[in-house]
């Protein structure tokens, strides 16, 4: 049986940096709790563990859905014969998963009443019917290829209706669902402690039985230095982030030191699905607009910004320079794509002359109608985002440019920045699927005022991205992906600067890790081979 | 000690509790920012922003939201967390016993080796010995705790391996004699230097009083005059300075609490300033403007207590 392949003595010991904030799907948005989310639910679709780029596969449906009325509708079927694990919440009885369950919990993040910080991605969906009880069929409100990531994303695992009543406002303290794990302790924002199902269907990856380890230990542990002694000293198998001491256990060539790859200690090293850029206001009267003034401007900006310093500093090399909206990994990625515009001071100030950008007796330039020119750059009072302020006044006073730091806090500049009332601020997204669209959707003018930060509105851009909407993953999408990120650079509404490295460090025993680019986690896969 | 005493005193509280709402109401809202737009995801739209400040009370009126704050100290409900929607009662319920197993025994043995470090160089005022010891103490104040947690969970937990380097276990004898150790130990050589200095001082105080000279002469063993005549006499300073120190080192152990992993109350407010989480902002500040005035109390009737001569008027 199942149960069986789980061996209990197996149990895997691994750290969180930061708190989970618990395990309702509708809930949640932070990557810890996703984490334990994808261990304890299951989504009607997920990827397969080796592909590259992300695959999708068919999770607890039969197969992958069947789209039709392009792209409009979606029907799945649901495997029969999978059982939530057991709890008092179904008053002692084997509760079977069905079509009505993907219902219920997909309906959840359009239930008002929830404000799900995730609701966004289920916002297409019009009407989602069971037509019987394994059949699960959803109508979307327009066509939309990409919406199996959807439903293989971490947080479209099936929900129990009668758990979720029964715990009502506990609910995300008490998770009940089909997956490979359920939860056997938990302290809030201290332990959480796994163990693996024993209800769990019968599953065979490579001829092992799933999952490999009975359980899992997971403790938070915020500082650095409490999780790089206790992986060294044997007391957690993973260590998933540790790049504030990256230059202690990894060479310059991103390699193991000797001293570790002598222990046996395995290094995983992979770039995260993510983007950091700048963001120009586009509707901001001194840097915003398509007039060729202010593309200067912005472009000698981005030609004056020191990316490679960004990378070697305040990075510390742990991080690799984004020359394309979609990061590896990501469905729609070009790894020839090279960014047009290159790090030259010296072209930078040649163009602002040119566009009468000139210098004033004090050193530093005016806009061409003889008004103060200066470039407002909003960031938290952190220690991190003083360096970017650093960075900043090195980089604009290379190009005679006056640099205004605007200080506030992360929640004001969110809401500043969707009033577009910012000038200038950096940004960063991680993949919520791995499709290039959830990455174009963030300069698609329609958008303005939610993922749209910078407020950006190009007739040229968004023709093509409505285009590309249409059209599934491929050579089509790609040229539309490659013309859309020329439209942006040439118009220079952001300054795409990094993607960074996430270095995962193994105990020897861990076998089987392969870090995917979006889900969360490998525990159901992994084996301990002590 | 008078039944007046005890009810002006607490009457005191009223003023002072409201001093202290007013300054969280207006540091949160002045400071904190929209909640909202922290809960609301990576994606909000203008109407789900609404949503999520309508559910949190926050479209409400100032005066209004004051009201309710003022409320809920009055019902010591503070609500559920903002973030975890756990109940704030609950939070300080399962963190106040870590907290306080790491505190509590931290306090008894600082507060016993100081007063007698404290009162050995008071006795050797001037000797090398006490000048050593309070060249020692300024060097040792002037070293941040950070430090002291880093060398120690390093060298004694990592290298030594004579402690775990972090962790929490489930009953109370392991977590005490086996995770909480190490915290301990550092949380009393922390505080040790200071102490030793004010203690000292408070002792020196006394030494030289007509108290301790007559003492002497009656022929009283050296001992028996710092022990029971001199600490006596000085306990009313030492007193006032350990309870003092209760509410603040119950949220202040913050860091102690992050880097050894202990669930207790101080990793929990960081987390929830971290979070803008007002409902547990506000519940923890107020809780230790509550202990600080009940400490305040209770030190004026431990002072009758240690010295009759005192009156409670």
């Amino acid at each position: 049986m199942a149960a069986q392949a789980a061996d209990p003595s197996k149990i895997l010991r691994v750290t969180f940096q930061a708190a989970e904030t618990g395990f309702d799907p509708v809930k949640v948005s932070d990557y810890y709790s996703g984490t334990v989310i994808e261990a304890i639910f299951d989504p009607l679709l997920t990827y397969d563990y080796r592909a590259r780029p992300a695959q999708l596969v068919p999770n607890t449906a039969v197969s992958l859905p069947e789209i039709t009325d392009q792209g409009r509708t979606y029907q799945i079927r649901v495997k029969p014969g999978i059982y939530f694990a057991d709890d008092p919440a179904f008053k002692g009885a084997k509760r079977e998963l069905t079509a009505a369950d993907y219902a219920y919990s997909l309906g959840r993040f359009l239930d008002k009443k929830n404000h799900s910080p995730y609701a966004f991605l289920y916002e297409g969906i019009a009407k989602i019917e069971t037509p019987d009880r394994q059949t699960l069929r959803i109508r979307l409100k327009g066509p939309d290829l990409n919406f199996g990531h959807v439903l293989a994303f971490t947080l479209s695992g099936a929900v129990a209706r009668e758990a979720i009543e029964a715990y009502g406002d506990e609910s995300a303290a008490r998770p009940v669902g089909t997956g490979a794990f359920r939860l056997k302790r938990y302290t809030r924002s201290s332990k959480i402690v796994l163990e693996a199902n024993p209800g769990y269907r019968e599953r065979v990856w490579e001829g092992q039985r799933l999952p490999r380890i009975g359980g899992v230990e997971i403790s938070i542990m915020e500082e650095t230095q409490s999780r790089w002694l206790a992986f060294q000293r044997g007391d957690t198998d993973i260590e998933y982030q540790l790049a504030e001491v990256a230059t202690v256990f990894m060479n310059a060539d991103g390699t193991l030191k000797s001293e570790f790859a002598r222990r046996g200690i395995k290094l995983d090293r992979s770039v995260d699905p993510e983007i950091i850029y700048f963001y120009f206001n586009m509707q901001d009267k001194t840097v915003g607009g398509l007039s060729k003034e202010r593309i200067a401007l912005r472009r000698a900006i981005a030609m004056a910004y020191r990316i490679e310093d960004q990378i070697r500093i305040i990075r510390k090399g742990q991080a690799i320079r984004a020359h394309y909206p979609i990061p590896p990994g990501v469905a729609g990625h070009d790894p020839d794509y090279r960014s047009a515009i290159p790090y030259d001071p010296r072209a930078a100030n040649a163009l602002l002359d040119k566009f009468g950008y000139r210098k004033g007796p004090d050193g530093y330039r005016r806009q061409p109608n003889g008004e103060a020119l200066a470039i407002r750059f909003s960031s938290t009072p952190t220690e991190r985002d003083r360096q970017f302020d650093e960075l900043w006044k090195r980089s604009l006073d290379s190009i005679g440019i006056r640099l205004e730091i605007h200080k506030d806090r992360f929640p004001e500049l969110i809401k500043l920045s969707h009033q577009c009332r910012l000038m200038l601020r950096a940004a960063a997204w991680i993949a919520d699927y791995p499709d290039g669209d959830n990455f174009m959707q963030l300069l698609y003018g329609p958008n303005t005022g939610q993922s749209n930060s910078g407020c950006y509105r190009s007739p040229e851009y968004d023709r093509r991205y409505e285009k590309s909407r249409l059209l599934p993953p491929g050579p089509e999408r790609d040229r539309l992906y490659r013309e859309m990120t020329r439209v942006m650079e040439m118009e220079t509404a952001w300054i795409l600067t990094d993607s960074r490295y996430r270095n995962v460090l193994l105990q020897p025993y861990v076998a089987n890790y392969a870090k995917h680019p979006v889900l969360h986690t490998e525990w159901l896969y992994l084996d301990l081979e002590r | 000690m008078s039944d007046n005493f005890f009810i002006r005193r607490l009457w005191q509280t009223v003023p002072t509790l409201l001093g202290v709402v007013l300054l969280v109401f207006v540091l949160f809202n002045w400071v904190g920012g929209d909640p909202a737009y922290l809960l609301a995801g990576k994606i909000p739209n203008p109407e789900q922003i609404e949503n999520i400040r309508r559910s949190l009370g926050v479209d409400q009126p100032y005066w209004m939201q004051l009201w309710i704050f003022v409320k809920q100290v009055a019902s010591a409900d503070f609500g559920a967390s903002w973030s975890t929607n756990e109940q704030v009662s609950q939070i300080f319920a399962t963190r106040l016993g870590p907290s306080l197993t790491v505190l509590l025994p931290l306090l008894l043995i600082s507060t016993f080796i100081a007063l007698a470090a404290g009162m050995l160089v008071a006795y050797w005022r001037g000797s090398l010995t006490d000048r050593a010891i309070m060249v020692g103490c300024t060097v040792a104040q002037s070293v941040s705790i950070l430090v002291y947690i880093l060398v120690f969970q390093y060298l004694l937990a990592y290298q030594l391996g004579w402690f775990p380097v972090q962790g929490w276990g489930g009953n109370l004898a392991e977590n005490l004699l086996r995770y909480a150790a190490l915290p301990i130990l550092v949380g009393v050589v922390v505080s040790l230097a200071p102490d030793i200095r004010l203690y000292r001082s408070f002792f020196l105080d006394e030494i030289g009083q007509d108290y301790v000279r007559t003492a002497r002469a009656k022929g009283l063993s050296e001992p028996r005059v710092l022990w029971l005549h001199v600490l006596r006499n000085a306990a009313i300073p030492i007193v006032t300075n350990v309870l003092i120190q209760l509410p603040g080192l119950l949220a202040g152990a913050f860091l102690i609490e992050r880097f050894f992993s202990i669930p207790g109350i101080g990793r929990e407010v960081i987390l929830a300033v971290e979070r803008s989480d007002f409902p547990v902002i506000k519940a923890v500040t107020v809780y230790v403007a509550v202990a600080t005035l009940a400490i305040n109390l209770l030190s004026d009737v431990l002072y009758k207590l240690l010295d009759p001569r005192v009156q409670l008027k």
